[in-house]
């Protein structure tokens, strides 16, 4: 396995050698750097066109100024990288870091949604094919992928900004709307739950009937403007949260698995009461992932002492119990925040920035500030990648669950979570690994248009400001943490299959 | 900064090249110009800073946008010279004078006065406002002005400028050695900290008025040479290399930022109403500035000025959502109107017309109509002027009009005077039968193949040519629409075309137009020649009388359009909007853009 892993980092390094040559060449070539300046008539244009000349270099032949590029680069297995300076005299190193930040940012979050979104929609609809459910999923699934983001991007704004804003300033809902919403629920959840006419009837009546009352008392307690959840909420959401995911990893009849997950939520929700005084008053990122980690810790600590015959499946179902139980903490603490958070921010959703100006308030304030601000440019990007891995999953989840060993699992009695979770879907990932290993690569390339609507400066915008001045130093960045990205993603992809697959181990 | 340009895309200022715009307006005319839809409060009147009387600084901030990240604290660098830079650093360093709405200059009377003592030879005397402090406390004094000056005449091998073509200067000044050739002495005064200099030009300059604004701190650039500010004062004057070199080295690279590091307000101390705000820099995202404590001119109406970097696509919505206050989308289309107007009383707009304007220039090098009078009247006669304006511009500014003039704009006070005396409107209608009959009188053969160049890509210029090949094919010509991204790199100085569509920036020199119309003068692409022309400019750029300029402004104007050198179209619109809260916010037609006075936006409280 190194020997082959050292041998894929070696052919890797060649061709990202081979390959910066390329680009570089290109992009100085890509057009005219002293287009701006033939195009002015200042009286000094002659000095200007030659003193940028001289500062990039233009007269010396590309090889020289690729090697000198190449030099830098090279510096940084010694410890002094020099990626060069922009037209503006900016150095590259410095803006590289903030451009690959400020993208992290970005698109982190929207692809890991996605792909947990995307996967999970697959299968159901890979389960339910040719439903009336799997219809309205492959509709969706095609407008989205279809959609021009720009256009996309101001229809968000003009509604889940402009609109929401407007609204959150009374935050009541109009009872037409609240039975709007509550038809739509109904008509959604039914879809999705399937069975016979009559079951379906009665889901339809029970989530209509709940989201209306639900949606009455939330306007009759000013929810929407000081929303609360509380520590009941954090429990029930966790250990709901903790039956689903025994369900899926090990069956509720695995009852020892079933109450890991619940001493998990309850455990959680203790720590929480515990610790709700340095959480809310003194808080850190610092205090927060070391929180995080210790609760993954002791989720899984306690998955193993309950565990027994099925420790290892008992530790999964407590430690994602214990992720989600995490995640409702914080969820339940943003929560109590809002309503100080807009009495800061009356307009809670921005269209631009990755952060309000001068934005003053505490840390949780901040936090949803920053928060509010990616809300948008996440929906989005979301909801166009969102299509491919559903549609990917979907169809590798059909072709396996045709396969024969699936048929033979379902034939010697397996349950059917047993049969799609265990047989069908780990054999359906392996597809699907490649997709993910080479958006992971490309999310750090950054995503240009989303990036320019929302007024976010990333990669993309490094990339393309540098290829508009026919700078290579920031291009050849670009290609850099792209390059290194791709490698280095495929590398993963191939240890994930040989995880996957036994048949690649051998 | 005394530049033309000539823009190729839509856009003015879209690329790196920052020009202020202005013509010739005389200072301190107090009329709105005609056809400008600024909307007035009862302050504002002309085109300069209205007196806003005794104000106080209010606790606030206006958000207000602009495409680009700042880059440095010293815009008159190469990596720093662009209209977005300057739209920051003109809010930090004040200067003598500023363009008006209308391209007027405007006096800055609290930073100080200026006036020429003699006008043949030229000698020009400034007094600095007594009060001046840089934001650091020290006095903005002749020494900032000396070395100002220093960077703009002395070479790498210690010597000042001979004749202002030398390619080594020792500053990266963005106007190079200009300054040095004018004045070789440099400004002088009694001592370094004098509140008074005088600049003794060598030759009599047109465009003296717009020579000095501001300046930067030379107790700064003194200390990171390792001097006093008087020892700098005294390098400068013997042109001692020693500390001259390290004082370059700062100017030149020591204001450089990088983003989000606000510059150190010891290197960076300010002389407007506005200075950097400590970690209000995020890179890529926005930049804030506070109100200076230290400015002794009338304070900044609202406390902090927030500049933030977004695409010009952005802006609307952004100002729906109250994300930005103030908003100049560059390139406004149809669209940009319609959707501003569709926010109703939330949002104030304003549509003017800019110092950008648009022209069909003829090619007397080479091809149809470098020697025929007639073939070029054929096409101005078929040229559908009024079409092009009615169908592309009024829809963004209903006040646009078709342009008859070339060194005036329509929203000038002076404009009807010089158009009526130069211009007889022989080419406002199209006239298809007198296009044909001077077609035949020319002896073109019909389909005689008339290339319209300009850049590409441009939506509108394509449209304007497929305007003008539905009218003048019918002449005769055969019009072609031949477009190439190129076009300023290869087709245009190689004379690669019959007709050239492009636009000049309005500057702020009175003589920039001899560079375009003059015989062999650099930006005379078509290599016109005219006589009576080149004597006009000769006359107009030797002297610093305005009648003068006046006269001779109709006499060129008047032969442009004789000698038909080429077709002016319009000035291209803008577009500002922003929220009705704020009040004090007015278009303007140069290139300084929207934030020309932020420093009065104040909000209704």
């Amino acid at each position: 396995m190194l020997k082959f892993i050292l041998r894929r980092i070696g052919a890797s390094a060649l061709v990202l050698l081979g390959a910066s040559l390329l680009v570089y060449v290109l992009t100085i070539n890509s057009g005219d750097p002293l287009k701006d300046l033939r195009e002015s008539n200042d009286p000094n244009r002659a000095t200007l066109i030659a003193e940028r000349i001289a500062r990039m270099r233009l007269d010396d032949p590309w090889y020289e100024r690729y090697w000198d590029w190449l030099k830098g680069v090279g510096g940084c297995f010694t410890g002094n990288c020099d990626l060069g300076v922009t037209v503006n005299g900016i150095d590259v190193a410095t803006l590289t870091q903030q451009a690959a930040s400020s993208t992290l940012r970005l698109v982190t979050v929207a692809t890991l949604l996605a792909i947990f979104v995307g996967i999970a929609l697959g299968i159901l609809t890979a389960i339910r094919q040719y439903s009336g459910f799997d219809y309205t999923i492959t509709f969706s699934a095609f407008l989205f992928f279809s959609l021009p983001v720009f256009w996309a991007a101001t229809l968000l704004k003009e509604y889940a900004a402009i609109q929401y804003n407007n609204w959150i300033a009374v935050g009541q809902y109009a009872p037409w709307t609240i039975v709007i919403v509550a038809v739509l629920a109904a008509f959604v959840l039914q879809a999705v739950l399937g069975g016979t006419t009559k079951r379906r009837l009665i889901t339809a009546a029970a989530v209509f009937g709940f989201v209306t009352v639900v949606l009455f008392v939330f306007n009759a307690l000013d929810w929407w403007r000081n929303p609360m959840f509380g520590i009941g909420g954090v429990l029930l959401v966790s250990a709901a949260a903790g039956v689903l995911v025994t369900a899926l990893v090990a069956g509720v009849r695995n009852r020892r698995a079933l109450y890991a997950a619940f001493t998990t939520a309850v455990v959680g929700v203790a720590a929480y009461w515990l610790t709700a005084p340095f959480l809310v008053n003194q808080p850190s990122w610092l205090l927060l992932a070391g929180l995080f980690v210790v609760a993954v810790v002791v989720s899984v600590a306690i998955g193993a002492a309950w565990g027994g015959y099925a420790r290892k499946q008992s530790m999964l179902v407590t430690g994602i119990t214990g992720v989600i139980t995490s995640l409702m903490v914080v969820a339940d603490i943003l929560i109590a925040h809002w309503a100080s958070f807009l009495s800061v921010k009356s307009r809670p959703i921005s269209t631009i920035g990755s952060q309000t100006p001068n934005f003053t308030g505490g840390f949780w304030e901040q936090v949803l500030d920053l928060g509010t601000q990616i809300l948008l440019p996440t929906i989005l990007l979301t909801l166009v990648s969102v299509a491919s891995y559903s549609r990917y999953t979907r169809s590798s989840m059909l072709e396996t669950l045709n396969q024969d060993y699936v048929r033979t699992a379902r034939s010697k009695g397996l349950s059917e979570r047993e049969v799609i979770v265990k047989h069908a879907f780990r054999n359906a990932l392996i597809p699907i690994t490649t997709i993910i290993a080479f958006d992971f690569a490309g999310i750090i390339g950054g995503a240009i248009i989303t990036e320019q609507v929302f007024g976010w400066k990333g990669m993309g915008a490094l990339f393309q400001d540098g290829l508009n001045a026919v700078d290579p130093a920031p291009v050849m960045a670009f290609f850099l943490v792209t390059g290194v990205a791709a490698v280095v993603m495929n590398l993963v992809a191939d240890i994930a299959y040989a995880a996957l697959d036994p048949r690649i181990r051998r | 900064m005394k530049i033309r340009r000539l823009s190729a895309a839509v856009a003015v200022a879209a690329s790196g090249a920052l020009l202020f715009s202005a013509c010739t307006s005389p200072a301190g005319s107090n009329d709105p110009a005609e056809g400008e839809s600024t909307e007035t409060t009862a302050t504002a009147a002309g085109p300069c800073k209205a007196d806003l009387g005794d104000i106080e600084t209010a606790d606030g901030e206006v958000k207000v946008s602009v495409e680009d990240e700042f880059l440095g604290y010293n815009s008159n660098t190469p990596e720093t010279y662009s209209t977005y830079n300057s739209a920051v650093t003109e809010r930090l360093i004040g200067g003598f004078w500023y363009f008006g709405t209308d391209g007027a200059i405007c006096a800055d009377e609290e930073y100080g006065t200026y006036k020429a003592i003699s006008e043949d030879p030229l000698q020009v005397e400034y007094t600095l406002n007594d009060e001046a402090v840089w934001s650091d406390g020290t006095p903005i004094t002749y020494a900032d002005y000396l070395l100002d000056w220093a960077a703009q005449a002395i070479t790498k091998d210690g010597k000042v400028t001979k004749d202002g073509t030398e390619t080594n200067p020792l500053f990266n000044h963005i106007s190079g050695l200009t300054l040095g050739d004018y004045v070789p002495e440099g400004p002088q005064a009694d001592s370094p900290d004098a509140k008074t200099f005088t600049y003794d030009y060598e030759r009599v300059y047109a465009d003296w008025k717009i020579q000095i604004g501001g300046a930067f701190p030379a107790h700064v650039v003194a200390e990171q040479a390792g001097v006093s500010t008087e020892e700098l004062v005294t390098a400068i004057q013997d042109l001692d290399m020693d500390v001259l070199k390290k004082a370059a080295d700062f100017w030149n690279k020591g204001w450089l930022s990088q983003p989000g590091e606000v510059p150190d307000p010891k290197i960076a101390p300010v002389s407007g109403p506005y200075d950097f705000k400590a970690d209000g820099w995020e890179a890529g995202q926005y930049i804030t500035l506070e109100a200076n404590d230290a400015y002794w001119g009338t304070p900044a109406a609202t406390k902090e000025l927030t500049i933030r970097f977004v695409a010009a696509d952005a802006q609307i919505q952004a100002l729906a959502n109250g994300d930005l206050d103030v908003i100049q989308p560059n390139g406004p289309t149809v669209d940009t109107v319609q959707q501003l107007e569709q926010l109703g009383d939330a949002v104030k707009v304003d549509t003017n017309q800019n110092l950008t304007w648009e022209h069909l220039d003829f090619n007397f090098g080479d091809g149809i109509f470098s020697d025929s009078l007639e073939a070029r009247e054929a096409f101005a006669l078929c040229v559908p002027r009024q079409k092009i304006v009615d169908d592309l511009i009024a829809p963004i500014d209903p006040e646009a009009v078709v342009m008859n003039a070339r060194e005036v704009f329509p929203f000038q006070e002076n404009y009807e005077d010089v158009v009526s005396q130069s211009y007889d409107g022989r080419y406002d209608e199209v006239d298809l039968d007198a296009a044909k009959e001077k077609f035949a009188a020319a002896g073109l053969e019909d389909g005689v193949e008339v290339r319209i160049g300009y850049a590409a890509p441009n939506p509108r210029r394509a449209a304007e040519v497929e305007a003008i090949k539905s009218s003048c094919d019918q002449v005769g010509f055969d019009i072609v629409d031949n477009a190439a991204e190129d076009f300023f790199d290869k087709d245009l100085p190689n004379g690669d075309y019959e007709v050239a569509l492009f636009a000049w920036a309005g500057s702020g020199q009175i003589a920039s137009g001899q560079n375009i119309y003059a015989t062999d003068f650099p930006q005379n692409y078509g290599k016109y020649s005219d006589a009576t022309v080149d004597e006009a400019w000769d006359t107009l750029a030797s002297t610093t009388d305005e009648a003068v300029h006046a006269e001779q402004t109709v006499i060129i104007e008047k032969q442009l359009w004789d000698t038909l050198f080429g077709i002016p179209l319009f000035a291209h619109p803008g577009v500002i909007a922003n929220s009705s809260s704020l009040s004090n916010v007015f278009n303007t037609a140069a290139q300084s853009g929207v934030v020309w006075n932020a420093e009065q936006w104040s909000r209704a409280s």
